[in-house]
């Protein structure tokens, strides 16, 4: 008898860091500070991964709610530094609290919360325009979406993106490479092309 | 173009990648960080975090209300691409609204574009039908009952459904086209992006370049990459007819093991769930001479329909982790 393939809703997760990279251990100090209960730390920490934090979110969430759910993703992560096992992979669990908490805000939506309530005000062509590139983003797979936001609205370089997000350099080079192919195809037709 | 400009800015400035840097540059994070010292004292922090809180219960309750008194969207806007659509009775000469339980309908000689609320749009082809089933904001639904429809949609996954007589076409980002005919037997097309093409739990992912036949009373098939041999093709549509006699299946299945490349693989992991369990077997092991499996697939795990071992021997095959569909399965409205 068939059975439905009915695989498991996993956490969206990070390409596993086989090294602690030289972006980890200089900021081990601040992660050592920040736990020790040093806000001023903890806010360098937000200077550096701010822009990483927000990308992934904004990669899955409506525009309205982007900024709140940064916020709440670092004060969890400030409130839970006790829990870190490992200070040199303070990262990968940070983004693992924001793709966490991205797909928490999916689960909790209703019927009455449109999901894709990113709409232009009328008349405002250009931002119309960026509001369809940005859904034709989200529309891609999660691994091509999150590099092209992060690319693309965060502004970061794909060696960055590497470093951030803990993915090799091959990786992350076949995910903008990818994901802008498949980006030109659906904005090609006449959306925000 | 090399890629050298969308990999770190250099090289010769690729100008779509250009444009869509100073298009989306306005939502690049901005907002500054609350200090927790600022919050240090517990009655401070306290009071903040309570007024913070009244004040997103009260905007909470202002948003809520205007959503639930925001008038239903009442139709979808219509474009008459060539001839004279019908939307009942009436032609459509140049636009139209197309309301909810309306029916849109063209002859051998007519097209329409159908813009999908705001995430999409629509071409319905000649001698087709399609009926407006809902135009809400998390529930876009047309049922396509004869014709041809080729869809791009521009929003996250599983906003838009078509129905068909015998699955619904679930969209998962961005393009493709479903064909049904005058029986209910539909042939579904991925151009970009992704589709899940479901009935009653019987499940199809279909990737671009892929497509997947759907049958009434057996729901969506295998789906296959449409650049497989004509006789993999074939053997998969003589596996999926499901022929009684154990001769014809075993030389189908033969057939197709043969005939099977590296991304095959897409048609012969879903055969996995499929097939009888004395015909599982042989797909797994021909599956694993054309795709490594990860250590964590074992042959006795996914024959027995271990979940996690589905998962990685999915992602083995290069199309994409598993995960992504799966945190939006539980999003979709109830038909």
């Amino acid at each position: 008898m068939e059975r439905a393939l009915e695989l498991p809703i996993a956490a969206l997760s990070a390409a596993p860091v086989s090294d602690p990279g030289e972006a980890a251990r200089a900021e081990l100090p601040l992660v050592l500070a920040a736990r020790a209960g040093n806000a001023r730390a903890f806010t360098e920490l937000y200077g550096r991964w701010s822009r990483t934090v927000h990308g992934i979110v904004l990669a899955s969430v409506p525009k309205q709610d982007v900024d709140d759910l940064v916020q709440d993703v670092f004060l969890q992560a400030f409130r839970s530094l006790s829990a870190l096992r490992d200070d040199l992979a303070f990262g990968g669990w940070l983004l693992r609290i924001a793709r966490n908490r991205a797909a928490d805000y999916h689960r909790r939506a209703t019927p009455t919360e449109p999901l894709e309530a990113d709409v232009a005000a009328p008349g405002d062509a250009e931002e119309q325009r960026a509001r369809e590139a940005l859904d034709a983003i989200r529309a891609l797979p999660p691994a091509y979406r999150e590099t092209l936001v992060l690319r693309l609205v965060e502004g970061m370089t794909g060696p960055e993106i590497s470093a951030r997000t803990g993915l090799t350099p091959d990786s992350v080079r076949v995910n903008l490479h990818r994901g802008m192919k498949l980006l030109r195809e659906c904005l090609g037709g006449g959306g925000a092309a | 173009m090399s890629d050298e400009y969308l990999w770190d800015g250099g090289g010769k400035p690729d100008p779509e990648v250009a444009r869509l840097e100073a298009l989306l540059g306005r939502y690049r994070q901005s907002a500054p960080f609350r200090e927790p010292e600022q919050q240090a004292s517990t009655s401070r922090h306290g009071r903040a975090v309570w007024i913070g809180l009244a004040a997103a219960l009260v905007l909470t309750a202002v948003v809520g209300l205007t959503l639930l008194l925001r008038p239903a969207v009442e139709g979808w806007d219509v474009t008459a691409l060539e001839g004279a659509p019908r939307i009942g009775h009436k032609d459509v000469r140049d636009r139209a609204r197309l309301p909810v339980g309306g029916r849109l309908a063209t002859d051998a000689g007519s097209r329409a574009s159908l813009r999908i609320g705001l995430i999409g749009e629509a071409e319905i082809g000649p001698e087709s039908s399609v009926r407006l089933v809902r135009a809400a904001a998390t529930d876009h639904r047309l049922a396509l009952e004869r014709g041809s429809l080729r869809a791009r949609i521009w929003a996250p996954p599983r906003l838009f459904f078509v129905d068909t007589p015998s699955a619904t076409a679930i969209d998962l980002g961005c393009e493709y086209t479903l064909d049904v005919d005058a029986g209910g037997a539909g042939l579904l097309r991925v151009v970009s992006g992704w589709v899940a093409f479901d009935d009653d739990g019987r499940e199809s992912f279909v990737p671009a370049g892929a497509a997947c036949r759907t049958r009434p009373g057996t729901g969506p098939g295998t789906p296959w990459f449409e650049d497989a041999s004509d006789s993999f093709q074939s053997a998969l549509g003589r596996i999926d007819a499901r022929p009684a006699d154990p001769a014809l299946r075993a030389q189908a299945l033969a057939t197709l093991l043969a005939e099977a490349r590296p991304q095959d693989g897409l048609s012969l992991w879903h055969l996995l769930a499929r097939l009888p369990a004395g015909e599982r077997g042989p797909v797994f092991d021909r599956l694993a001479q054309l795709v490594p499996q990860p250590e964590a697939v074992t042959r006795e795990k996914v024959l027995r329909g271990e979940r996690a071992a589905l998962d990685a021997s999915w992602d083995a095959l290069g199309l994409g982790v598993t995960t992504w569909w799966r945190v939006w399965k539980g999003s979709g409205p109830p038909r």
